[in-house]
């Protein structure tokens, strides 16, 4: 490697520019082709009104997948969203059908959310706990809050005003899908253009070095995971504002998606590496699947299949492509 | 005793071989990667029982050459021949099934295993195919290991063994697959004098036996002392190969380098104005230790691997806390409680392991030079990008990078280069007191002159600079003061009228000469 390094090409930034974004370039070829694929399979499948209803369907799971990429690249995972999304919308719905301002309630989720993620952040942080197996506590733990709280009860009848906050729609996009794309510019600027965002590439690409350069290594995860919190919380709003519900046992298997979603845009779970426009891309790839798939009629065992292979495949073709070394 | 069990492996060797040709030889090799040609008609020849030096810049070929004997690359043309036989070194399999032995500078070895399984990693002895014959491979490394090292144990977990005789098993291996040629790649980055006495021995010895070792070091004393011939590569082309009693240590430097390279004295540019202040420092490894150090200065750190040299950086960066003691900077008590803590106190460390500590591998230049600095760079909490392109273009010209390519992944560049982007960050963040952990290691000559005139440099600034290092001539080129260190405390001071080789071998040394466990020892190195 060091007998390259020397006499590489010399167009300066320009290579780098071209290798960085080669992997996006590669995540949006992968989904042109996909959706080629179902356009010429599936009649209508090009018609807006359907290609309006991919980008809903992806949204809640690009809401997940932008926290799980921030906590991915900062060397983590967190596999407690699916759950810290149904605390927060059985507590934010229980206000909400008690008559809290929206708000309030709203505001309420959020906090919980951020409180989730904070409590993955310290065990990890502070008392050096693996990610893997504190997410994997805090996924049964805040699922049975969740169910306690609610004695395994849906929370029912939201009121139809706060329905219309999510259901809402802008320049005829759904209100979801703008807020989620809203969501992924700020974590862009958030990775791409902060301090903050080089702290986590640095914490997970070599946490010892870091330390010594002085980053600020506790903060920078505890801020990954409360991050993570708050877009589970912000997935789970928008999920009852559609549904006019809030059950205790939503977000079942959402992490696995959300892992997906930024393994497919592709985050490295080795940690350092990762790419927001990369994870929409992957978060858009499953959805375009799963409702291409579900307009042929495929049956969900099939289609469970289609996603696993989707999987391997990218991250086959991401390893032939980047080759040895 | 040694030599009876090495000829007895290799009286089992195929005997098929040519008593005139060279054990090994490359014949043209030449090998590109898109866009880079690394190797360009590579031949030279390694006679059986010959100890080879291959000596080189990074990036002159060398890891490149011994990856395509090893089996890992595959030469874009020209033939390797292991006894007059051309072979195909198609995969690291074939090569060690071809009686090619590689001992890498980062051992690749598993840490929880036992010294015996790891020496049959990959090719265990069963019983029936199905259980591993655990005490039979105790048994075969043990006799290996005997000639070598008998102290060690080849039932213990290799991770309790010291990097000294972890590479000893390493050789050990290399004899239970009957290597007919062991190539080393700095085996002794990390090692003491003594330990590198010992392993020098332990390559004689191979020699002695009809093995050819190609030996590939930065540290040329080594090179010549324990090699007959050497083969100087740059630009990934032989330039001679040369008989090593006939040639001076700095025409070697210049056939590496391409260039005369000056041989500079030490200059002092101290001055009287303390800067830092450390009182009564002490925590497990190091004990009471005080000093002060002035603006301008360069202060030497000299002493065993294990004297608490590092320890005592870690204290002062901050990455490790002291149990007692004060530190303070311009006659201000400060705390250094985390490396955050001592980089506003003005306190950057260039650690040791630049892998392990010092570098962030796939990010680029640019950030691993701010990463320590990016507060500086933000504005309303977003980087300035166009601000930090211009600092980082201003250092990495002052500290020579080399390829100028500030956006690419810096795990790309030398380590000569690694390092002057970490001497970056510091200058980057403002940092007036610079603690260097080995500074050169791993790094070539040419760029080794580099970090030297760059220390000096910075020394004449006004900046202070601690600098730590095994290599003696280096803490006598750069110092202008020395503290020697053992057992954790400081054992002698010593100004530039009686600096020498000897003189801080004299302190290093414990009296009592009970480290080691290895009775009627006396007077190690030196």
């Amino acid at each position: 490697m060091s007998d390259l390094s020397q006499a590489a090409p010399a167009r300066p930034g320009a290579a780098i520019l071209q290798r960085f974004s080669m992997r996006d370039a590669g995540t949006l070829i992968g989904l042109l082709v996909i959706l080629a694929v179902f356009g010429a399979l599936v009649p209508g499948f090009f018609a807006e009104r359907n290609l309006i209803n991919i980008l809903q369907q992806s949204s809640i799971n690009a809401c997940l997948a932008l926290g799980m990429t921030l906590v991915i690249i900062s060397g983590g995972i967190d596999l407690s969203v699916g759950p810290t999304a149904a605390l927060s919308a059985v507590i934010s719905a229980s206000m909400l059908v008690a008559g809290v301002p929206f708000p309030l309630a709203i505001a309420a989720g959020f906090v919980i959310g951020l409180l989730c993620g904070l409590v993955n952040g310290v065990l990890v942080a502070y008392v050096g706990l693996q990610p893997f197996i504190v997410t994997l506590g805090t996924l049964s733990t805040y699922r049975a809050l969740a169910l306690i709280y609610t004695g395994g009860n849906p929370v029912l009848g939201l009121p139809v005003s706060f329905r219309a906050i999510f259901n809402g729609s802008l320049f005829g996009l759904p209100l979801a899908v703008i807020i989620v794309a809203c969501v992924a510019v700020i974590a862009w600027i958030v990775l791409k253009k902060t301090p903050f965002g080089e702290y986590l590439l640095a914490v997970g690409g070599n946490e010892e070095a870091a330390y010594i350069a002085g980053v600020p290594i506790a903060r920078t995860k505890i801020a990954a995971y409360m991050i993570s919190g708050l877009l589970a919380a912000l997935a789970a709003q928008i999920l009852i504002g559609r549904l006019g519900a809030a059950e205790p046992v939503l977000g079942n298997l959402w992490e696995l998606d959300a892992i997906a979603a930024a393994a497919i845009g592709g985050a490295s779970l080795m940690g350092g590496k990762g790419s927001i426009v990369g994870t929409i891309l992957g978060a858009v790839i499953l959805g375009a699947m799963r409702n291409g798939l579900t307009l042929m009629n495929v049956q969900s065992f099939y289609q469970l299949l289609a996603t696993g292979l989707i999987i391997l495949a990218a991250m086959l073709i991401d390893r032939v492509t980047r080759g040895r070394g | 005793m040694p030599a009876r069990t090495f000829r007895s492996r290799l009286a089992s060797l195929p005997a098929e071989q040519d008593p005139m040709s060279p054990r090994l030889q490359f014949d043209g090799i030449s090998k590109d990667f898109p866009g880079v040609r690394a190797l360009s008609d590579v031949s030279f020849s390694v006679g059986a029982g010959e100890i080879h030096g291959l000596l080189g810049e990074n990036g002159a070929g060398k890891s490149t050459l011994l990856r395509i004997l090893s089996g890992v690359y595959r030469p874009s043309a020209g033939r390797v021949l292991i006894d007059g036989v051309p072979v195909t070194l198609n995969n690291p399999v074939a090569a060690r099934a071809d009686g090619v032995a590689m001992i890498h500078q980062e051992l690749q070895q598993v840490p929880r295993l036992s010294v015996a399984q790891n020496m049959f990693l990959g090719h265990p002895l069963t019983r029936g195919g199905l259980f591993v014959a655990r005490r039979e491979q105790e048994r075969q490394a043990a006799s290996a290991l005997a000639a070598l090292d008998a102290s060690i144990d080849p039932a213990a977990p290799l991770g309790s063994l010291k990097v000294a005789q972890r590479q000893i098993v390493e050789i050990a291996r290399a004899l239970l697959d009957r290597a007919r040629i062991v190539a080393m790649d700095e085996p002794t980055s990390s090692l003491t004098p003594s330990e590198f006495e010992r392993l020098a021995k332990v390559i004689k010895g191979l020699a002695r036996d009809g093995v050819a070792v190609v030996y590939v070091s930065h540290k040329l004393d080594e090179v010549f002392g324990i090699c007959r011939r050497a083969t100087i590569m740059r630009d990934g082309a032989v330039i001679d190969s040369v008989e090593l009693a006939g040639v001076s240590e700095h025409a070697v430097v210049s056939m590496m380098v391409g260039r005369e390279l000056a041989q500079e004295q030490h200059r002092s540019h101290a001055t009287r104005d303390v800067r830092l202040g450390v009182r009564g420092l002490s925590s497990p490894k190091v004990r009471d230790i005080s000093f002060d150090l002035h603006r301008g200065e360069v202060l030497g750190i000299a002493g065993l691997v294990g004297s608490g040299r590092t320890e005592l950086l870690r204290l002062l960066a901050g990455a490790d806390r002291a149990s007692s003691g004060t530190v303070e900077i311009d006659g201000k008590a400060v705390r250094l409680s985390s490396p955050r803590a001592a980089i506003a106190a003005g306190i950057g460390l260039v650690p040791e392991e630049r892998k392990r500590e010092g570098i962030v591998p796939l990010r680029p230049i640019t950030s691993n030079m701010a990463l320590a600095s990016m507060g500086v760079f933000a504005r309303h909490g977003v980087i300035d990008h166009a601000r930090l392109r211009r600092v980082a273009g201003e250092k990495m010209k002052r500290v020579n990078l080399r390829p100028f390519l500030l956006d690419r992944p810096i795990r790309l560049f030398s380590g000569g280069n690694q390092q002057k982007a970490i001497i970056g960050r510091w200058l980057a963040a403002g940092t007036r007191i610079l603690l260097f952990d080995e500074p050169t290691r791993g790094i070539d000559v040419g760029a080794k002159a580099e970090i030297y005139h760059l220390i000096e440099e910075l020394a004449a600034e006004g900046h202070c600079v601690i600098v730590v290092s095994s290599e003696l001539p280096e803490v006598i080129r750069l110092a202008d003061r020395v503290l020697v260190m053992r057992e954790g405390a400081i054992a002698a001071e010593l100004d530039r009228a009686s600096l020498s080789e000897q003189a801080i071998a004299a302190h290093a040394i414990p009296q009592s000469q009970g480290l080691g466990g290895r009775a009627g020892v006396q007077g190690t190195g030196a």
